[in-house]
């Protein structure tokens, strides 16, 4: 290897951090022979520490580090077996929360499947009957206008369980029982209790 | 260790090596203060996907090397001098040439270099990075690094030789 190779492999030669880097060996020991080219390493050498010392003495900003930190959001470590185990968990809590959603709105509002009865009984102006005790003939056109006017009507059974009488949902039973008020009917429909209040949906209505 | 002492404690390790780095690549501070913010942003998104915890320099320098490309190719406001390819001869230049300019003198003239030689001469120069580091870092052949690195550090050394200004000038 001649001075000029020597020089030209040198070039990139930094110090210790490239003393186990192959590619250096043999020009490092051809400087090791020859004075001159030693002398021309020596001095690459200190030119290149003097740019390092010189660009690392920059110092950046104040308060860089503490405005990087206080910015940016927290890193964490992410396990994607523990993030899909939670993921799965939200999932079934998720689920199962919603079934029982379900289940409990249909057991508190629907009076699908609930249970058809027939009741014989007087009808009543249900605002009256429970507020003042009236009912009976002597009531039967107060009644009968309170039911008109849209106040609930109920049925008191022979067996003196008062059930709040109802049409279909969206549909008022008020201008079909308002005849009836006072008077003794058996109605077939569908009863449903919420709270300890009987209703029945009225399906049918005959009069004795 | 908490995951927010372990970010602390990486931004207090890297945040100067990668700010000075983001200054010789822009030649402004707040560039570099910005792209030193931006790598430590995506660190703080995407650092969990590094395998290796001795990576992890390389991991931010590649990060800030790309982000400032991606700034370049949206604003191209650096006035790149491509290298002479006549120029590659080695230079005779006096051994105390880097001492006669101070830190923002130096700055200066390196920012004068063309980013594809620029780049890689400041890892060589700052940090102790060896050849194949530099070459993961800037996704090039280990080769062409080398290559570049040569040729920007004959036109630093030329540049500081013409730079020859007495020293209490600089200073």
């Amino acid at each position: 290897m001649n001075t000029r190779d020597a020089k030209e492999i040198l070039l990139l030669y930094r110090g210790p951090i490239d003393d186990s880097d192959p590619q250096f060996q043999a020009a490092l020991d051809c400087a090791k022979s020859d004075p001159e080219l030693g002398q021309w390493l020596r001095e690459q050498t200190k030119c290149y520490d003097t740019i390092r010392a010189k660009l690392r003495a920059i110092e950046p900003p104040l308060r860089l580090s503490e405005k990087i930190v206080r910015r940016w959001p927290i890193p964490f470590p992410r396990d994607w077996s523990r993030i899909g185990q939670l993921a799965a968990a939200i999932l079934i809590s998720a689920s199962v929360t919603g079934l029982l959603m379900k289940w409990s709105e249909r057991r508190h509002s629907s009076v699908t499947g609930a249970q058809e009865i027939v009741v014989t009984g007087e009808v009543l102006d249900m605002t009256c009957y429970i507020a003042y005790n009236l009912s009976g003939p002597d009531h039967a056109k107060c009644a009968r206008d309170c039911i008109r006017s849209g106040l609930p009507a109920g049925i008191k059974a022979q067996d003196g369980k008062v059930y709040l009488l109802t049409g279909e949902v969206g549909h008022s039973i008020n201008a079909e029982v308002a005849d009836y008020a006072a008077k003794t009917v058996t109605i077939k429909g569908r009863q449903t209790v919420r709270d300890g209040f009987a209703q029945l949906q009225v399906e049918e209505i005959r009069k004795l | 260790m908490s995951a927010d002492l372990e970010f602390e404690n990486l931004v207090k390790l890297y945040y100067g090596d990668l700010y000075r780095f983001g200054l010789s690549l822009t030649g402004s501070e707040a560039d570099a203060a910005d792209l030193t913010q931006e790598t430590f942003y995506i660190w703080a998104n995407k650092g969990h996907q590094l395998q290796k915890a001795a990576s992890v320099k390389g991991w931010l320098f590649t990060t800030l090397h790309r982000e400032f490309l991606k700034t370049c190719r949206r604003r191209n406001r650096f006035s790149n001098e491509s290298i002479d390819e006549g120029a590659e001869g080695l230079p005779n230049v006096p051994p105390d040439c880097a001492e006669r300019v101070d830190s923002r003198t130096l700055l200066r003239i390196l920012g004068e270099i063309a980013e594809d030689f620029r780049a890689p001469l400041v890892l060589y120069y700052m940090e102790d990075l060896s050849y194949k580091e530099i070459a993961d870092v800037l996704a090039l052949p280990l080769g062409t690094v080398q290559s570049r690195i040569a040729r920007a550090k004959i036109q630093l050394l030329r540049r500081l030789s013409e730079t020859n200004l007495p020293l209490e000038q600089t200073k």
